[in-house]
């Protein structure tokens, strides 16, 4: 693994500015939809197929791309593109069958969202089973759970936008339908052991994947690997904001706060595009591959 | 590398679009004036009396005898079972201080509405729960059980059961929710 090698500052770089991007593009990604919401809810079913067909030429873009880093970069905002159509459909068959709000305050759509879950299961089980995924997480649990038939996949990937974009929508669908049913009262709560045990374990994780992402030194397999690295720690936020312990900056549209995401976001979008502009030649090694 | 370029800047543009077109400054001033004008409706009503100070009640176990708001305040049993009730759409009732019950409805004239216990509810804010931050909007489920001052048209409604058309509601504390009231 990339991670034998010693931690240089060009990995820490590289890491920071992934998370940053990731981070950035979640809080942006919330707060867009929250103004649409408070001062112009006309527009959101418009923008939600907008999103969706921009995520999907976006994804299709990807093919044309030689660079792996552009692949990933361009795969992860057709990804959230997507994401965004996914919940925009939910919000709007909510409103068709008329469900409420929960009393412990949990959105219509994300109470759709949670009964997705089986959904999810066959999903996750098709991942499980199909030998050209490479995910580390899906790697262990084959190990574990002895369901590698021959060796596990190499070789070259052709295009990792797709792939991103998946993933992106996998992480993040995975991680809103387990807070959905850890918040739910009647199976375990906001205050329940599970959601205790998903905040510690979110936090303990954070830190393992960083880790583990300082070992990839250039965008691409470092912007992928942020993906579940930033959602995990959102758990976090998720949990402490249902806990009354933290104010949303973007539910609560704090522009201080908002404004320093922005920038964040900003230079590292510049900073990822100005090293994916150098590196224009540059082609996917292997050590990305695994 | 041109054409990359390019994409990039649709995809933000679209990212940003959401931003841009709601933070359009007509509609913040539009959104501005509603807030404003929602404000002097409300606390001149509440001054003259028009408002309906009450308390929100489910409908099924109001119905069936179960509890009796009426003569007394749910307890904490009651109170989260019917909040979960209420969560799975059976009807929420609004009882007045002087005892009498009002159907939510959403108002008069269209052929087709939606679930009033999903309807947000414009939240009238004091001064102070401004500062705060407080949320701007409540929806009826997590209210159940809460004392609230409400303004909207009220309708004749059926067997002495009166509709009302929730326009806009005042209330103590945090709406939200996660944390146990």
């Amino acid at each position: 693994m990339a991670t034998k090698k010693p931690i240089s500052f060009k990995a820490i770089f590289y890491t920071t500015i992934s998370l940053v991007w990731i981070f950035g593009l979640s809080a942006i990604g919330h707060i867009v939809m929250v103004l649409i919401e408070k001062y112009n809810p006309g527009i959101k079913y418009d923008f939600a197929w907008t999103s969706a067909l921009v995520g999907f030429f976006a994804i299709y873009s990807t093919r044309f791309m030689k660079s792996d880093g552009w692949q990933s970069f361009i795969g992860c905002l057709g990804g959230l593109g997507l994401w965004f159509a996914f919940e925009y459909s939910l919000m709007y068959g909510g409103h068709r069958l008329g469900v409420t709000y929960t009393w412990n305050g949990s959105y219509p759509e994300y109470r759709m969202m949670k009964w997705t879950f089986m959904l999810l299961i066959m999903v996750f089980v098709y991942l499980l089973f199909q030998e050209s995924v490479r995910c580390n997480f899906i790697f262990f649990l084959r190990r574990k759970l002895r369901l590698m038939r021959g060796a596990i996949a190499t070789g070259k990937i052709s295009n990792y936008g797709p792939r991103t974009a998946f993933e992106y929508i996998m992480v993040t669908w995975t991680f809103y339908v387990m807070l959905m049913i850890g918040y739910d009262e009647e199976l375990f709560g906001a205050h329940s052991w599970f959601i205790y045990v998903l905040f510690f374990a979110s936090f303990s994780v954070f830190f393992y994947l960083c880790y583990k992402l300082l070992g990839y030194d250039r965008f691409g397999a470092n912007l992928r690997y942020a993906i579940p690295t930033v959602t995990i720690l959102w758990n976090d936020i998720e949990i402490l904001a249902k806990w009354g312990m933290l104010k949303e900056p973007w539910v609560h549209i704090n522009w201080t706060i908002m404004s320093v995401i922005i920038a964040g976001f900003v230079i590292s979008t510049y900073l990822i595009v100005k090293d994916l502009r150098r590196r224009k030649d540059g082609m996917i090694e292997s050590k990305d591959i695994t | 590398m041109r054409q990359v370029l390019i994409l990039c800047c649709i995809v933000f543009a679209v990212l940003l679009a959401g931003t841009t077109r709601a933070e359009d400054k007509n509609y913040k001033e539009k959104h501005a004036e509603k807030v404003k004008n929602m404000e002097e409706v409300f606390f001149a009503a509440s001054r003259d009396g028009k408002t309906i100070k009450g308390v929100f009640v489910e409908g099924n176990s109001l119905f069936n005898g179960t509890t009796v708001p009426q003569e007394r305040p749910y307890t904490a049993e009651e109170l989260e079972n019917a909040k979960r009730s209420a969560e799975r759409n059976s009807k929420i009732f609004l009882l007045a201080g002087d005892g009498t019950l009002y159907y939510p409805t959403l108002p008069r004239g269209q052929a087709v509405t939606q679930s009033a216990q999903a309807y947000r509810m414009p939240r009238v804010l004091t001064p102070e729960q401004k500062r705060e931050g407080l949320f701007t909007w409540a929806t009826m489920v997590p209210m159940v059980g809460r004392t609230v001052e409400v303004y909207g048209d009220v309708y004749p409604g059926y067997a002495g059961v009166k509709g009302i058309a929730i326009k806009y509601i005042a209330f103590e504390g945090e709406y939200i929710v996660g944390k146990k009231d």
